[in-house]
């Protein structure tokens, strides 16, 4: 610290001496940036306040004096503060000497527990081992075995109700059972025995119960229309697998729809809808074609529903055809007999052919409708079938009995030589039948056999009753009335498919009988003008008889006044027609008959002509015996 | 159809009628497959065919049987009508006479159904608008007159088929709603099953499907 000395210092030029050296070392000396210095001199203006020698000549050792008591304060002050660190150096050494000590209990007791960890670990890991294998035997459960809920609802209630849970647990346990092939494969097998036998029980006692179900729910079916709900459907899909069962619920179904169409039908019958409308079936037992119609319609319609029903019943079931098939036919079985006793009584008391030839084709129409329902093994389909039969022999005994009736008491032809009653009657009657073919609908072929024996169950006898009334006539009346019945049976056939052979038949026996016919005429007029024995002469004649003028009756003479007696029917020539010729009915028969007599005259005469003009003859006169030409004649004739 | 074919509340029974040659197998093709059959042959006897239907979200299964319009088939065709719910009575709008024979296919239809029948007036083949030869204003007029309901169809378009059996399936549904058309008034007159109302052929309508378990 430099010194302070305070006041005015004279100046001296000499810088070389100490002094000017200290001095100007004084002078050059900045205090204003000496901070100790201005900290020392702070310091010393606090105490030396009083300028005077005696504070000069004190000032050292009153700044030594205060430098000392500073300096004791300190020692004081560390005095405590080295004390209390005394004390924290105390506590620390405790402190450590504690740390120590746990450090060596630690060691002890981390040697202690050394082996119980590593027990602890291998406990754990083993732990782990076990969780996994939990798991494994927790899904092996889950997958082989049924939760409690599923054995549960496969027991059901003791009321035998079914819940839709019972077929997830059904299937779970058809699942299972199926599963355990795995395990057999591998080697468990002894747990995939077990659970097999375990699944096979609960199946069996599963379907069992199914079955209980199934068949009560379907004895419950009776009502018009039944109740077919979602769960039995399900109930039918899961007992396909006991097909045993399956058929039996279904025969259980079965019979309670065939009661209700029973009753049904028997209802239709005789209380008709609601408040009578429409009325019962019954009430139109008067009407044949009506009350069979509506038997039948009904039952057709009623195989119909029946069919749905069946197949709403068995929609899930996979190839469920042939059952359905079955039991539809076992379900339409059971109006068979009520059916065909009405049916039966209808036929038997009819005899109207029409009205039994109309029933039956309505049955085998509806033999063909409600064929298109049911299968053909059905007892519905044989019986209509049967009664169609029936019905179709009851026609052909009726039309037969008409026909033997015919035959039993034969008329005799009136005298116009037109047809009897019978005739007309027994035509109309064919008529009335054939036109029910019209409103039929039954296949072509049948029709065509139909009309077959239809007609020679009529047409026969009719032509036998004819012949018959015919058999006490003379030739031509014969021939004029066979010509006439025959004619009406060709026309009343030829608006007919399928009487063409009939007709061809018809229409040869008309030709015969118009041989007749002509043949007769022919001859009537060549005996009443007098060259019969001329014509009958020239065709027996023979050369060795010598010449024919010289032959009895057939001189010229006699020749000349027959051909005279010619000549004058020439200018007349109807008056010599038969009456029976005016007595036929067709005129088409009628002028061909005449025609052809004529035309065998001109023929005759002809003959007669060559014969007269033939030298070898002997007519010496022969042009003026024979005056007219054949050609004139011909020409006169036709 | 999310719930299958088969299940169904209700079966309505209909019955298609009408002159030869109106349409009546063309309708119920064109309502059944929604197609249009050009050559038809004629119906022999009866046809039948079904669609499943909803109304007021109930579904109901639709039995129609289609008739055979020729005058030969009227015998078998007449067993038809019973138990109908629905008739549906169809004419030619292009041909008068099929129009002229409705009186006599109406005295048919109310003799041989039941007096709850909808009766549903259709006017077939609208689509030849050209060659009509009846007036809609006048087959209206007949209908109201006899209380039918009516509409002109194509069942060549398509036109307004859907609503003629739907409408009248309404119109059943409605009779059974409000206690017109008895279930339960069956041959018999017997009510069995209160819960399952016993219906027969004749009423037309067969009674609910139930839905769900009914045990
Ligand atoms: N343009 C037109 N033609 C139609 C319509 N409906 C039917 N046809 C025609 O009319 C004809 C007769 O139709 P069908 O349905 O067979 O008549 P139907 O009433 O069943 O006759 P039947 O079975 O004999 O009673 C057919 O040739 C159809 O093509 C229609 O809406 N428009
Ligand atoms: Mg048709």
């Amino acid at each position: 610290m430099a010194d302070k000395e305070p006041g005015d210092v004279a100046s001296a030029p000499a810088s070389n001496n100490p002094l000017s050296r200290k001095l100007s070392k004084i002078l050059e000396t900045r205090l204003d940036n000496d901070k100790d210095m201005l900290e020392a001199l702070k310091a010393l203006s606090s105490f030396f306040v009083e300028n005077n020698l005696r504070s000069r000549r004190n000032l050292r050792s009153d700044i030594e004096k205060r430098s000392l008591a500073i300096n004791e304060d300190f020692l004081t002050a560390f005095q405590v503060v080295k004390e209390q660190l005394d004390d924290v150096y105390s506590d620390v050494q405790a402190m450590n000497e504690c740390c120590l000590d746990m450090t060596n209990r630690l060691k002890a007791a981390k040697a202690k527990t050394h082996h119980l960890i590593s027990q602890t670990t291998s406990l754990h890991n083993e732990s782990q081992k076990l969780q996994v294998k939990e798991q494994v035997a927790q899904a092996f459960l889950d997958k082989f075995q049924l939760k409690p809920d599923e054995i549960k609802s496969l027991r059901g209630t003791r009321d035998g109700a079914l819940q839709p849970d019972f077929f997830k647990a059904l299937s779970r346990v058809k699942q299972i059972h199926s599963d355990c092939k795995f395990l057999l494969r591998t080697n468990h097998q002894t747990a995939g025995l077990e659970i097999m036998e375990s699944m096979a029980l609960h199946q069996e006692s599963a379907y069992e119960r199914l079955y209980r179900w199934a068949q009560n729910q379907c004895r419950l079916v009776t009502q018009d229309t039944p109740d077919v709900s979602p769960l039995l459907c399900q109930a039918m899909e899961a007992l396909q697998d006991r097909p045993v069962l399956l058929k039996y619920s279904l025969d259980e179904f079965g019979k309670a729809r065939r009661s209700s169409v029973v009753r049904g039908f028997i209802d239709a019958l005789t209380r008709g809808g609601p408040g009578g409308t429409p009325r019962p079936i019954e009430l139109h037992s008067h009407d044949p074609l009506r009350y069979v119609g509506d038997m039948l319609a009904w039952l057709h319609q009623a195989s119909a529903s029946e069919k749905e029903y069946l197949q709403s019943l068995l929609k899930s079931c996979t190839a469920a055809n042939v059952q359905l098939d079955e039991q539809l036919g076992h379900i339409t079985q059971g109006v068979c007999t009520p059916f065909k006793v009405r049916v039966e009584q209808v036929l038997v008391s009819e005899q109207d052919p029409v009205t039994l030839y109309r029933l039956d084709n309505l049955l085998k129409f509806y033999h063909h409708t409600i064929g298109q329902i049911v299968n053909t093994e059905a007892a519905l389909l044989s019986t209509v079938a049967e009664i169609q039969d029936l019905s179709h022999r009851m026609f052909f005994n009726s039309l037969t009995s008409h026909a033997n009736k015919l035959l039993d008491k034969v008329e005799l032809p009136p005298s116009d030589l037109g047809p009897t009653d019978s005739l007309t009657q027994s035509l109309q009657l064919l008529r009335d039948v054939l036109a029910c073919h019209d409103a039929s609908v039954v296949p072509i072929d049948d029709k065509k056999q139909d009309y077959k024996q239809i007609l020679s169950c009529v047409i026969d006898p009719l032509l036998q009753m004819c012949s018959m009334s015919a058999s006490r006539l003379t030739t031509v009346d014969m021939a004029a009335y066979m010509v006439n019945c025959i004619h009406l049976m060709n026309s009343t056939l030829a608006l007919y498919e399928f009487t063409d052979t009939r007709l061809e038949m018809l229409n040869a026996q008309t030709e015969a009988h118009v041989d007749t016919l002509v043949s007769e005429q022919a001859s009537y007029i060549l005996n009443r003008v007098g060259l019969a024995q001329m014509y009958g002469a020239l065709q027996t004649y023979k050369t060795e008889q010598g010449p024919l003028s010289s032959l009895p009756g057939l001189d010229e003479l006699a020749v000349k006044s027959a051909v005279n007696k010619f000549d004058s029917y020439l200018a007349q020539p109807d008056s010599l027609t038969l009456p029976q010729f005016h007595l036929i009915l067709s005129s088409s028969v009628r002028e061909s008959a005449t025609k052809r007599s004529t035309e065998l005259i001109c023929q005759a005469y002809k003959q007669v002509y060559i014969a007269v003009l033939d030298p070898t003859h002997g007519y010496k006169d022969g042009p003026a015996v024979v005056p007219r030409t054949p050609e004139q004649v011909v020409h006169l004739l036709c | 159809m999310a719930a299958g074919p088969y299940n169904y509340s209700y079966i309505f029974k209909y019955i298609i009628i009408g002159d030869m040659g109106v349409g009546k197998s063309c309708l119920l093709h064109q309502f059944t497959e929604k197609k249009f059959m050009a050559d038809c042959p004629h119906t022999i006897g009866v046809e039948f065919g079904t669609r499943i239907i909803e109304v007021a979200s109930q579904k109901i299964k639709l039995q129609i049987w289609d008739t055979a319009g020729q005058e030969r088939f009227r015998a078998v065709t007449r067993s038809y009508y019973r138990g109908a719910a629905g008739a549906l009575m169809v004419y030619d709008i292009t041909r008068r006479s099929t129009y002229n024979h409705l009186s006599s296919w109406l005295t048919d239809a109310r003799n041989l159904t039941n007096p709850n029948t909808v009766i549903f007036l259709i006017g077939n083949k609208c689509d030849l608008d050209a060659q009509r030869d009846v007036t809609y204003e006048e087959a209206k007029q007949f209908a109201e007159e006899n209380g039918l309901m009516f509409l002109e169809c194509s069942a060549k378009t398509g036109e307004n088929v859907e609503d003629a059996f739907l409408d009248t399936a309404k119109k059943i549904y409605q009779n059974i709603q409000d206690g017109s058309l008895d279930l339960n008034a069956a041959e018999s007159g017997v009510q069995h099953k209160p819960a399952t109302p016993r219906i027969t052929m004749n009423a037309g309508v067969q009674p609910p499907n139930k839905e769900g378990c009914a045990c």
